[in-house]
C-alpha cells in the first residue's frame, strides 16, 4: 500500500511540473513586456466579420449567435498607443478593455503572435481556409502583427476570411 | 469459482452487452446529466463489486485526477463567452473552459470505474467462452494480456522473496549493489515471462484450441431470466441511440453552455440511461433481499 501511495505521489509531483512549466513560460513573456512610456499616438482599428455572413452554411455549429448582423465586432476610433507597439499589442489590450474574447498562440516559425479567434470566432470555424487577417491602412503585411510597428494615424483593420484572404482584398498575404 | 454478484451469475452474453453498451455510452455523451448518472452508476457498482477497496482508490487516485484535469483544461484552451480573469500570457480564462475540463475528467473516470467493474464481472473465461471460437486467437491474447500484469506482481513477489533468502533482494546491500539485484530480478522476470508464453501457447495448442469442431466445456445456460435482461438492455440501447440521432441529449460547451435539458423526451432519455446503468446493481440489491428473507435464516 505504501508503494501504491509512492508512485501516486510521483504522479502527482509530474503533473504540477507539467503544470509549473506551462505557467512559467506564460510568466516570463509578462515580464519581457516594455513599460508604456513617451508621447501618445493614435489609430483606428476595427475588426470585422462579412465574410461569415455570406457563407453561414458553412459556420461551425452553435457559433450562429456569435456573429454581429452588420459583421462589426469592434470599431475603436482612436486607440491610444506608445512609441514600439505593435498592431498585436494595441489589438489586445483594446479587447481586453472591453473584455472581448481574443486568444493568440506565439508562433516560433513566423516570431510573432498568431490570432486564433476573436469573439469566439476561430481559424477553421467557417470552412478549412477561414480565419482572421489583418491590413493597415488598406494594405495586408506579410509578417505577422506583432512585428508590424504602428505609426500615428495608423487605420489597423482585422478581418475574417472565409477564403485565405481573397474575400477581403488580400490576394497573396495571409496573416 | 464463486461469482462476485449475482449479476456475474448471469450468462456471458449479457455481461457483456451491458458493459459493451455502458462504456460505449461513457464515452459518446458528453451531456453533463448522462455524465454524471453514468458517474454515480459506475462508482457505487463498483464500490459494490470491489468494496472499499474502490472507494479508496477512487478518493486517492481518481479525485486528484479529476482536479487536475480541471485545472489543466483552462490552461491550454481558452474558447468560452464568460471570461473570468486573463492569465498572464494575456490569453483569457474562461468558465466554459474550466467546466469542459471537469465534464472530460468525469468521463475519464466514469470510464476507469466501470473497466473496474468489467474486470470484476467479465471473467477471462467468460470473454474467451463468448469469443473463442469467433476470434480464437485474438480473445487468447486478450485474456492473456490481461492476466499478466497481475501475474506478473504475483511471480515478481515470489522471486523476490527467493532472492531475499540469499541476500539478494533489492532491499540487500549498498545503492550499487541494489540496482544489480533489481536488474537481476528484472531479468530473471523477462525470462519467465517469455517462456511462460510460449508455455501457455504449447498447452493451448496441445489441448486443441481453435481447432474446428472442437467443443469447450462451459456451465453457462442460457435461461429466461437472461433472456428478459438481454432485451432490456437492448432495448434501452436502441432507445438511447435513437434519442441521441434525433439530437435529444445535444450539448454544447463552446462558446456557450447550452443544450437540451428540460424537455420530455430528453427527461425519459435520462430515464433510460439511469435504467440501463443501474440495472445491475438493482439486480444484485433485489437479489440480496430475496437471499437475506428466503435464507436459511429466515
Amino acid at each position: 500500500m505504501k508503494k501504491t501511495g509512492l508512485i501516486a505521489a510521483l504522479l502527482m509531483g509530474l503533473a504540477c511540473a507539467a503544470f509549473m512549466a506551462a505557467c512559467g513560460s506564460e510568466t516570463e513573456k509578462a515580464a519581457s513586456e516594455p513599460e508604456p512610456s513617451g508621447p501618445k499616438y493614435h489609430c483606428s482599428i476595427e475588426i470585422r466579420c462579412d465574410t461569415i455572413l455570406d457563407n453561414m452554411d458553412k459556420l461551425a455549429e452553435g457559433k450562429r449567435e456569435l456573429v454581429p448582423e452588420d459583421g462589426l465586432i469592434l470599431y475603436v476610433d482612436n486607440a491610444e498607443f506608445t512609441e514600439g507597439e505593435s498592431v498585436f499589442d494595441v489589438l489586445q489590450r483594446e479587447c481586453q478593455s472591453r473584455k472581448l474574447h481574443f486568444e493568440y498562440v506565439e508562433s516560433k516559425v513566423y516570431e510573432s503572435a498568431y490570432i486564433e479567434g476573436i469573439g469566439n470566432l476561430y481559424e477553421f470555424d467557417c470552412g478549412e481556409l477561414s480565419g482572421w487577417v489583418y491590413s493597415v491602412n488598406g494594405d495586408f503585411p506579410s509578417y505577422g502583427c506583432a512585428l508590424y510597428k504602428l505609426k500615428d494615424g495608423d487605420e489597423v483593420k482585422v478581418l475574417y476570411t472565409c477564403d485565405l484572404g481573397a474575400d477581403v482584398g488580400a490576394t497573396t498575404n495571409e496573416e | 469459482m464463486r461469482n462476485k454478484d449475482a449479476f456475474s451469475g448471469c450468462h456471458p452474453a449479457v455481461n457483456f452487452t451491458y458493459f459493451f453498451l455502458v462504456l460505449l455510452c461513457s464515452m459518446i455523451f458528453m451531456h453533463p446529466v448522462c455524465l454524471l448518472i453514468s458517474l454515480a452508476c459506475s462508482l457505487s457498482y463498483s464500490i459494490y463489486l470491489n468494496g472499499a477497496r474502490a472507494a479508496r482508490f477512487s478518493l486517492r487516485y481518481m479525485l486528484p485526477l479529476l482536479l487536475l484535469t480541471a485545472l489543466i483544461n483552462p490552461m491550454f484552451n481558452h474558447e468560452g463567452v464568460t471570461i473570468l480573469a486573463y492569465l498572464r500570457s494575456g490569453n483569457p480564462l474562461t468558465l466554459e473552459s474550466i467546466i469542459y475540463g471537469v465534464a472530460a475528467a468525469v468521463m475519464l473516470v466514469t470510464v476507469i470505474f466501470w473497466f473496474s467493474c468489467y474486470n470484476a464481472v467479465m471473467t477471462s473465461d467468460k470473454f474467451v467462452y463468448l469469443f473463442g471460437r469467433v476470434i480464437p486467437a485474438l480473445s487468447l491474447v486478450f485474456s492473456m494480456t490481461l492476466r499478466f500484469v497481475p501475474r506478473f506482481k504475483a511471480q515478481a513477489k515470489i522471486v523476490s522473496s527467493a532472492q531475499k533468502c540469499i541476500g539478494r533482494d533489492v532491499t540487500n546491500g549498498g545503492p550499487l549493489d541494489r540496482l544489480k539485484h533489481g536488474l537481476t530480478i528484472l531479468s530473471i522476470m523477462t525470462t519467465w515471462a517469455l517462456e511462460n508464453a510460449i508455455e501457455t501457447a504449447d498447452s493451448m495448442r496441445s489441448r486443441g484450441y481453435g481447432l474446428k469442431g472442437r467443443t469447450a466445456f462451459s456451465i453457462y445456460r442460457f435461461d429466461r431470466r437472461d433472456g428478459y435482461m438481454l432485451g432490456f438492455f437492448m432495448a434501452c440501447g436502441v432507445y438511447i441511440a435513437a434519442g441521441a440521432a434525433s439530437h435529444g441529449l445535444y450539448w454544447q460547451y463552446y462558446p456557450r453552455l447550452k443544450g437540451e435539458l428540460g424537455g420530455l423526451f430528453t427527461l425519459s432519455l435520462f430515464i433510460v440511461y439511469l435504467a440501463l446503468c443501474s440495472a445491475p446493481l438493482i439486480f444484485d440489491l433485489t437479489e440480496d433481499r430475496k437471499w437475506k428473507y428466503l435464507g436459511p435464516t429466515a
